[in-house]
């Protein structure tokens, strides 16, 4: 009896030692922690900077080259990268907005394009707006800033380039009998009865460009300065005519064979370094994977993209991707901040000419002026193609992502899958204007 | 039983046949399953764009890809810390869990099986959902960036419960009696004998529970912010998020990260799955 | 008189060490998961962009039936759901039987094997399935070959064929570590009775059916209730494969309630709601199975 009682006693001794077991590593740890919290949500040492970004060969590589510029007027400056994700900034920063812990924000964020709309209206209490610091907005692009500002404020440092090429391959069009200048400054009719003609001669499709990711269908539209929303920021989807041009002329070129649909990104790069598509249209970062297959050096060239027949804003410009740097409202240090941020990435053309050799072309207008950007390039046809993107950049019409950009892309995407597999457009559309309008309606 | 001999012939054919049946079906099911383990050995050893290319052969390129790996992402401080976070995990959560799954079915009573039925309910929401409250707590009791925040939400599962509850059902109650009478106490009931007769359930349960911590993602990329506690599956997200990726080192990165779940089960296998005698003799 | 309060006091002795046995655990449950629960549920009756949200009361429970999308993945689900988990187990069952066979050789070899493909990394495994169902894949290139096909058919670009390649794989990733409970299971039961049976001339199917299915009653209900809910709260496969595509056709619930708390503008009380209607159906589901499988006899 004494015994069994003794036992149970034990049992709950055990069980709660082994709970404060937990508790006291627990508690060494936190206290270990502290320290390095600090450290890792924004800095609280006065000379450092807590930095989310991703990719260690583009843009951690970006940070560390303006950390070491930086450094040459301010000693004592040290930035902490932390290796983030995109898809893990944004989980993290919804994450630390909506339960209300922004002191777990860094001090400097990168953060897409497309996204900082969104970011900045749903949590506007995260970001230092930058209006009016020592950042100089007008050596940018307007096209470029315009995806930071809010209401007319600014949030965003431009970082890279996201203007669109088109690059194609020129030994299959020479098959064809068509060189390079045959689709520069052209149209998508053009484009699509030369796509066919290729397509016969060689039994290669001019494009390829991921099934359900809209992305060829946003650059189409943007280059007409389209958007799927109004100026008052409702969902303009049917009734928009440049959106609709852009959707018959994707189902034509899917339906003549020009336009093949694959289904993951790896297959989309695989087209390109196969020789399976004649060309490849995206944002100009698209170059460091394009130069992946290292025996078609020479064989590559790059001119505008194609631009619709009938809009009347038409242009053979637009871009995809790009972001920017956000600074947070945790950051205790703004103007140590701002500072950096305006004499390095807007500021500072020995950063740029240093990062070019990544495939980071620059938003910051003067950069382009380098001599960096002058010089040619053996895996395209000995061109200079910095100089003609930052070119290209420069005539991007600006157009607004809004607020409910992905939801629109997802509902667009939706319709052209349908379209393409026999719906009615003007039935499609709507259901996709119905689907942005029932989002937004919350 | 000479005069069966004739029959015992075609038994023993038929035997043949059906072990050769049996042979070939785990075969082919086997290769399906390897297949995606000699994709990525091979890809592992080839350059980026030879992967894209579908380059099924193993390639020559193995040490590149592992400088390039060594270059872009601190592979050994995540190896360690995928090992601490799982070990520690493992280990802790098969204590606590296996002691209420036996407390569930040993003691049952009406009011222990309705708690059993209402904690199940902790599993049925999507993560997505609690993580954010979670977040809260944790940040508020700086737990960020530690092994604590990394185990605590995983320590006690109502799956892990369950299977221990489950199991302890073909624990035979008369050598509990039995065990009373002879005075041994109830923690030395779990402990000397549940415990060794249970080894089976227990190696299932720790590969399982290894590999959902090993595999962890969504809650450490939320609470780990710092370079020096990131893990295997946040270091393999690290490689794929570029404007390119390097898929031959990314594919090493992949073999690296699946491989210790592979040898934890292969040393584990024995041990819950013997297929000779039962465990528990009644 | 003095026997039978000895036996009282013991049972209350025992029932009370049941208690702590369980204490541990279902404290941290409570802190771990019925807490952040609660707050969830009091965020589902909020509505509103990021941060700025107001009461709504059961406004998000109606509107997720309005809500197209949902009640396709909704649909989705349960399409995953009533097909797969069935052919999953069962299949499960057959190789843990097979592999539990004290004369089979190689039986570490093909153990792990079969256990392989859910410790696969999801990178690699997502890759995998699909480049080999690409229009120029491995599996197209068969079937072209052997003349099943005239051009390679795009498997990921069709909805019926784009939900059998997810059930495939799912099939393919979970058969092995459901087979881990089956083997585990399996060692608790005496090896004599298989002997028995044999002696009694049982064939291996009937053994199948008449010894160990029953016998494993308890772990097969651990089983369904955990592929119930893994299907209900599927979330990998449908972003990882197919991305939700063709046209929403693959997507599944939790893979849309990621969107809207994390890819689009975040609404986190509707996809609070949204996670409610998951745990009501799993919940009733496990219940109904409780009923039916978890007997003591």
């Amino acid at each position: 009896m004494k015994k069994k009682l003794l036992c149970a006693v034990l049992t709950v001794a055990m069980v709660s030692s082994m709970l404060a077991g937990c508790g006291s590593t627990n508690k060494t740890e936190s206290t270990d922690t502290s320290k390095s919290t600090e450290a890792e949500g924004s800095s609280a040492d006065n000379n450092t900077l807590t930095v989310w970004c991703w990719d260690p060969a583009f843009n951690m590589n970006a940070m560390e080259k303006a950390e070491a510029i930086y450094q040459k007027e301010n000693p004592d400056f040290k930035l902490n990268i932390v290796e983030t994700p995109w898809e893990d900034v944004q989980t993290k920063l919804t994450t630390a907005a909506t339960s209300g812990q922004l002191d777990t924000l860094p001090d400097i964020l990168l953060m897409q394009d497309n996204a900082f709309q969104k970011n900045v209206i749903s949590y506007p209490d995260a970001f230092t707006d930058l209006t009016g610091s020592a950042v100089d907005y007008t050596q940018f692009a307007e096209g470029k800033t315009g995806f930071s500002t809010v209401d007319g404020k600014n949030y965003g440092v431009p970082f890279d380039n996201g203007a669109v090429i088109a690059c194609y391959r020129t030994d299959i069009l020479e098959q064809a009998g068509y060189s390079i200048d045959d689709f520069t400054d052209i149209t998508f009719s053009d484009y699509l009865e030369k796509g066919k003609v290729v397509l016969e001669k060689t039994g290669k499709p001019l494009l390829s460009c991921i099934a359900g990711e809209s992305d060829v269908i946003v650059m189409m539209l943007q280059s007409a300065g389209g958007s799927f929303f109004d100026e008052s920021g409702k969902a303009n989807i049917v009734n928009n005519d440049i959106l609709k041009e852009v959707m018959t002329t994707y189902q034509k070129m899917v339906e003549a064979g020009v336009l093949v649909e694959v289904n993951d990104w790896d297959q989309y790069i695989a087209t390109i370094n196969n020789g399976t598509v004649a060309s490849a249209v995206n944002g100009c970062w698209i170059m460091a994977s394009v130069q992946g297959a290292q025996d078609q050096a020479g064989k590559w060239d790059i001119t505008n993209m194609p631009r619709l027949d009938s809009a009347a804003t038409a242009t053979n410009y637009a871009n995809q991707g790009g972001s920017s740097w956000a600074v947070t409202s945790n950051c205790k240090n703004v103007d140590l901040a701002t500072d950096f941020l305006s004499k390095t990435f807007a500021g500072s053309t020995e950063l740029y000419d240093q990062i070019l050799e990544t495939g980071a072309v620059a938003t910051y207008l003067p950069a382009g002026d380098s001599d960096a950007y002058g010089k040619t390039n053996d895996f395209f046809s000995g061109k200079p193609v910095y100089s003609k993107i930052v070119e290209y950049a420069g005539k991007i019409p600006a157009c607004g992502t809004g607020v409910y950009f992905y939801e629109a892309r997802d509902a667009v995407a939706t319709a052209i899958t349908n379209i393409i597999g026999g719906s009615d457009i003007n039935t499609e559309l709507q259901t996709a204007e119905d689907t942005v309008n029932f989002t937004m309606g919350q | 039983m000479t005069n069966k001999k004739n029959n015992s012939v075609t038994l023993k054919m038929r035997k043949r046949v059906r072990s050769a049946g049996r042979y070939t079906f785990l075969s082919i099911i086997s290769l399906l399953s390897i297949f995606p383990l000699y994709y990525m050995a091979c890809a592992a050893t080839n350059m980026s764009v030879d992967v894209i290319r579908g380059k099924l052969i193993p390639g020559t390129y193995v040490i590149e890809n592992f400088k390039n790996l060594l270059a872009a992402q601190n592979v050994a401080s995540a190896m360690f810390n995928s090992f601490k976070y799982a070990t520690i995990c493992t280990l802790v959560s098969l204590v606590i869990c296996s002691l209420a799954g036996y407390g569930f079915e040993i003691y049952h009573d009406k009011a222990k099986d309705t708690i059993f039925s209402v904690l199940l309910l902790a599993m049925m929401v999507p993560f997505a959902a609690t993580m954010i409250p979670l977040f809260q707590m944790f940040s508020s009791a700086n737990l960020l960036n530690t092994t604590m925040g990394f185990i605590l939400p995983s320590i006690s599962t109502p799956f892990l419960i369950m299977m221990f509850r489950q199991s302890a059902r073909s624990f035979p109650h008369d050598l509990i009696e039995a065990a009373r009478i002879d005075g041994v106490t109830e923690v030395g009931i779990f402990f000397k004998m549940f415990f060794p007769t249970m080894k089976s359930t227990y190696a299932a349960a720790m590969t399982i529970t290894f590999m959902n911590a090993w595999n962890n993602y969504l809650w450490p990329k939320v609470i780990m912010m710092d370079d020096k506690s990131i893990t295997m599956p946040m270091l393999i997200a690290n490689l794929t998020s570029g404007y390119t990726t390097d898929y031959g080192s990314l594919m090493l990165g992949v073999f690296m990260c699946t491989i210790p779940t592979v040898i934890v089960f292969f040393v584990l296998q024995k041990s819950f799955a013997n297929g000779i005698t039962g465990a528990v003799k009644g | 008189m003095n026997g039978r309060k000895k036996k009282i006091t013991l049972a209350k002795k025992h029932n009370l060490t049941g208690w702590a046995f369980l204490v541990p655990a279902t404290l941290l449950i409570v802190v771990m998961s019925f807490l952040p629960m609660i707050k969830a549920f009091v965020l589902s009756l909020k509505t509103g962009i990021g941060v700025t949200m107001k009461w709504a009361g059961f406004l998000n429970y109606i509107r997720m039936f309005k809500d197209t999308v949902f009640m396709q993945a909704l649909k989705n689900n349960f399409i995953y759901l009533i097909i797969q988990v069935p052919i999953m187990l069962i299949l499960a069952l057959i190789l843990a039987s097979m592999l539990n066979n004290k004369d089979l050789k190689f039986k570490g070899f093909f153990r792990t094997a079969i256990f392989l493909p859910c410790a696969t990394s999801l990178v690699s495994y997502a890759i995998i399935f699909r480049s080999l169902f690409a229009v120029d894949g491995l599996v197209n290139t068969i079937l072209i070959k052997f003349g099943f096909l005239h051009t390679g058919y795009n498997f990921l670009g069709h909805a019926t064929s784009a939900r059998i390649i997810i059930i495939i794989a799912l099939i393919w990733r979970w058969t092995g570590y459901n087979m881990v409970f089956y083997l585990s299971g399996l060692q608790n039961i005496d090896y004599s009775v298989y002997e028995a049976a044999k002696i009694d001339g049982a064939s291996p199917f009937q053994t199948f059916w008449k010894i160990t299915a029953p016998l494993l009653k308890p772990t097969i209900l651990l089983t369904t209730i955990m592929s119930t809910n893994g299907t209900l709260q599927l979330f990998d496969e449908s972003v990882n494969l197919t991305n939700g595509g063709p046209a929403n056709a693959t997507i599944t619930m939790s893979h849309y309630i990621y969107n809207t708390s994390f890819k689009y503008v975040p609404n986190f009380g509707y996809s609070a709601a949204m996670s409610y209607l998951i745990l009501i159906l799993v919940a009733v589901l496990a219940f109904v199975q409780m009923r039916v499988g978890d007997k003591r006899d």
